[in-house]
């Protein structure tokens, strides 16, 4: 059988090799990729919609619909994992308390102490003493690394980057709270309800920006339509338009990322975890 | 608002599919009705956009108000207006029917669960109405992604048998999406029409036919194509049963779809028939399919596992239909991706009414289950005539499309497997009726007070399954106007010389 499956890849790998003869040469210009709908994009993308990063403008412009389905492959992935992993549990589980003063753990099996007691704090089962460098040192990065999501997220127009990539650094920023402290502290800072519901906002801020505009009498995703309501010419609406989804996808990214790192690092508890 | 039908279509169960996600975390109550809405809206934009492509022809949409190799563009004729009507009015109908057996198994997920069933739908509308061979990826990915999780959803060993599924559909994904590369290096574009017209260039390259057999490869494994079905009985056997019937009836059928798009508005007939030769071979492919399907359907003792190779078997009828070469065997493929849902949903629909009754689906517990069931056991028996192909049913029409197409194409290999097929599954659905019929209840149960008697399942999961059966009739009896108004027009003028 895993000769047969080596067989196969090797087939295939050589079906694919021979194929590439008849590409056009590596970086031709004259090749069709470069001819056929490119240069469109490359020279008028400015005139067209008022962003001078051409990638942006075909991710979420010309070719917005496709970026609208693919962020809403990244929000299916975080409810996929929400539906498949998460556990609710009725019964309380056993809970670990370490009396700040003394250093003593305490085993609860069943019940709890108040969260907010000054004399105790909760732990997970597997806790070890907290690294007072890896704390501050995250504690202290955390705020730059969300400035810079937000500046990637909104620098997508003129540089590299967009809402896929600060999203994912903002998503990050949450992870490094949970790695460094724990995960209920991250938690506390956005739960899990404010999670998922940030999830479905992000996408559909995106699809309702092209609904918009669909009301307004443009079709779907053509952001021009919206200059009535932005009192401004089509062109800089298109420009706007682009901004508004680019935000969606990035608040969707991030609250993805969370909640599978939740729900993966916690079993589905949303309890204790790495 | 009429020019937006395409777009309606698969905005309105996108955007409730996010609202039901975050209704699961406001008000649970409110998950099921607002899935209803959303479904129900994409069934009627369908219904409405196919009398409109009827009444004026091809129907257009720019996505973004981008013309169409720049942006985005929808592109519907009568074969994906039928196709897309039958797969939002099948889902809908399918939502209403497995209400309570979705309440019973998800008490707590019933917002994500809606959540995914939208999106699933979403997907395949969105890989049907489309004129964009990207975006078909990009919606095939969000019907795969979602699938996967529906079917992982069921107990036992559905986590493993849709892990498999996931392994064996990201390879198809792949193979698509490696055939579309290739497609775009040489042409330069992605929108369907415009590469059907940059094509006939540069036919003689091998670029070309690689791109096609990558396509054709990674669509094959999507629709379970012997041999590449391996992941399909487990995957779907172990689904939740208002999952199975969602996904068996549809997915397969949509790639099928895919399939003959791409045979005859990407890659035209003169090339997948003329230049590439593989018309042959697919042929024999599909009637191995056939026999292997019906042979390993014998051997099941499980109702949905035997369900599951009838549904390997079918794509081989609609496989080789399509492949045949001429016109009868494409019209009997187009018309059977009709019928095979219509079929299909019965099956998964009835399957899962006995199995809310009895809790088990293995055909020596259904003893005695006419005498329970009756309506249910009519109604599988209807569909049951229909798949082996008794008329007026819907099957036998599309079965005897099919044979003539053979007949006229010299294939006698196919004629046989088809006829072979048709007797494996009048005994497949005697078997299941004698032991239902004639089997005796006290003995297997070893009781038979008279509350016992009678456990029809309700309704709300009865209705839907009456009007499917007798759509299996209706539509057999209107098979003539629907080859003459909707099949007939895409039938390529090659084909049909």
């Amino acid at each position: 059988m895993k000769t047969a499956g080596l067989i196969i890849v090797i087939l295939a790998g050589a079906i694919l090799l021979y194929a590439t003869q008849d590409f056009p040469p590596w970086g031709a210009p004259d090749s069709p990729a470069s001819t056929h709908v490119s240069p469109r994009y490359l020279q008028k993308s400015m005139e067209e919609t008022a962003v001078p990063n051409v990638v942006t403008s075909v991710l979420a412009d010309y070719r917005g619909f496709d970026t609208m389905f693919e962020t809403s492959v990244i929000f299916c992935a975080g409810i996929g994992c929400f539906a498949l992993l998460r556990i609710f549990r009725k019964k309380p589980e056993d809970r670990y308390y370490r009396h700040i003063a003394t250093e003593i753990t305490l085993h609860i099996k069943g019940g709890r102490i108040p969260e907010k007691s000054s004399e105790f704090e909760r732990i997970d089962a597997l806790w070890t003493p907290y690294d007072l460098i890896i704390k501050t040192v995250c504690r202290i990065l955390v705020p730059f690394i969300q400035l810079f999501a937000l500046y990637v997220i909104a620098h997508g127009h003129h540089s590299p980057g967009g809402g896929f990539q600060g999203g994912v650094i903002l998503g990050a920023s949450m992870i490094l709270i949970a790695i460094s402290y724990n995960m209920r502290t991250a938690i506390a800072r956005i739960s899990e309800k404010t999670d998922n519901l940030l999830m479905a906002t992000g996408v559909f801020i995106y699809a309702g920006i092209g609904t918009l505009c669909l009301i307004l009498g443009a079709n779907f995703l053509d952001y021009s339509g919206l200059s009535t309501i932005l009192f401004s010419g089509p062109i800089m609406a298109r420009s706007h338009g682009i901004f508004g989804v680019e935000i969606g996808v990035g608040i969707t990214v991030m609250a993805v990322m969370i909640s599978i790192y939740n729900n993966l690092a916690s079993e589905g508890k949303q309890d204790e975890g790495l | 608002m009429n020019d937006h039908y395409p777009a309606l279509l698969i905005i309105s169960p996108l955007l409730l599919a996010f609202i039901v996600s975050a209704m699961a975390w406001i008000r649970k109550g409110l998950c099921y009705p607002l899935a209803v809405v959303g479904s129900g809206l994409s069934a009627w934009f369908s219904v409405q956009l196919f009398a409109t492509v009827l009444q004026k022809g091809t129907v257009d949409y720019r996505l973004g108000g981008w013309e169409a190799p720049w942006g985005i563009g929808y592109h519907v004729d009568t074969l994906n207006g039928m196709v897309l009507m039958v797969v939002s009015v099948l889902a809908f109908i399918n939502l209403v029917a497995t209400r309570k057996t979705v309440a019973a198994e998800f008490p707590e997920k019933e917002g994500a669960f809606y959540t995914l069933y939208l999106l699933f739908i979403v997907g395949l509308v969105g890989m049907t109405v489309t004129g964009d061979l990207f975006n078909l990826y990009v919606l095939l990915e969000v019907a795969s992604l979602t699938s996967y999780s529906l079917i992982a959803l069921g107990g036992g060993r559905a986590p493993l048998a849709s892990l498999n599924y996931l392994y064996m559909g990201t390879i198809g994904g792949c193979f698509y999406l490696l055939g579309v590369g290739y497609l775009y290096i040489m042409t330069g574009s992605l929108n369907m029409a415009d590469v059907a017209s940059l094509l006939p260039a540069i036919y003689s390259s091998s670029a070309v036919w690689v791109a096609f057999t990558f396509c054709l490869v990674g669509v094959g494994v999507k629709m379970a194509f012997f041999p590449l079905h391996v992941w399909l009985p487990n995957a779907y056997s172990f689904a939740p049963s208002a999952v199975g019937s969602l996904i068996a009836p549809l997915m397969t059928k949509v790639m099928v779809y895919v399939m003959i798009r791409l045979m005859i508005s990407v890659f035209s007939i003169d090339f997948t028939f003329s230049i590439l030769k593989i018309g042959d071979p697919m042929v024999w492919l599909s009637t191995l399919a056939i026999v292997m399907g019906a042979t390993l359907a014998l051997a099941q003792k499980n109702l949905k596992r035997m369900f599951c190779y009838i549904i390997v078997s079918e794509i081989g009828y609609m496989v080789g239909g399509a492949w045949l070469g001429n016109a009868s065997g494409m019209t009997g493929a187009m018309l059977h991706i009709l019928n095979d849902a219509l079929m299909t949903i019965s099956l998964f629909l009835a399957a899962g009414n006995i199995y809310y009754r009895i809790n088990g689906l293995e055909i020596a517990q259904l003893q005695g289950l006419f005498h329970r069931m009756p309506v249910t056991m009519a109604c599988f028996v209807a569909t049951g005539l229909s798949i082996i192909g008794v008329p007026p049913t819907c099957g036998f029409f599309s079965k005897w499309y099919l044979i003539t197409g053979a007949l006229e194409a010299g294939q006698y290999g196919f004629v046989g497997a088809l006829l072979f097929s048709s007797l494996v599954n009048v005994i497949l659905f005697f078997r299941v009726i004698e032991v239902s019929y004639y089997g005796d209840m006290q003995h297997a149960h070893g009781h038979g007070s008279p509350s016992e008697a009678r456990a029809e399942a309700p309704a709300i999961m009865l209705v839907p399954l009456l009007i499917l059966s007798a759509g299996l009739v209706v539509i057999g009896i209107y098979t003539g106007t629907i080859v003459n108004t909707v099949i007939d027009p895409v039938i390529p003028a090659a084909l049909a010389r």
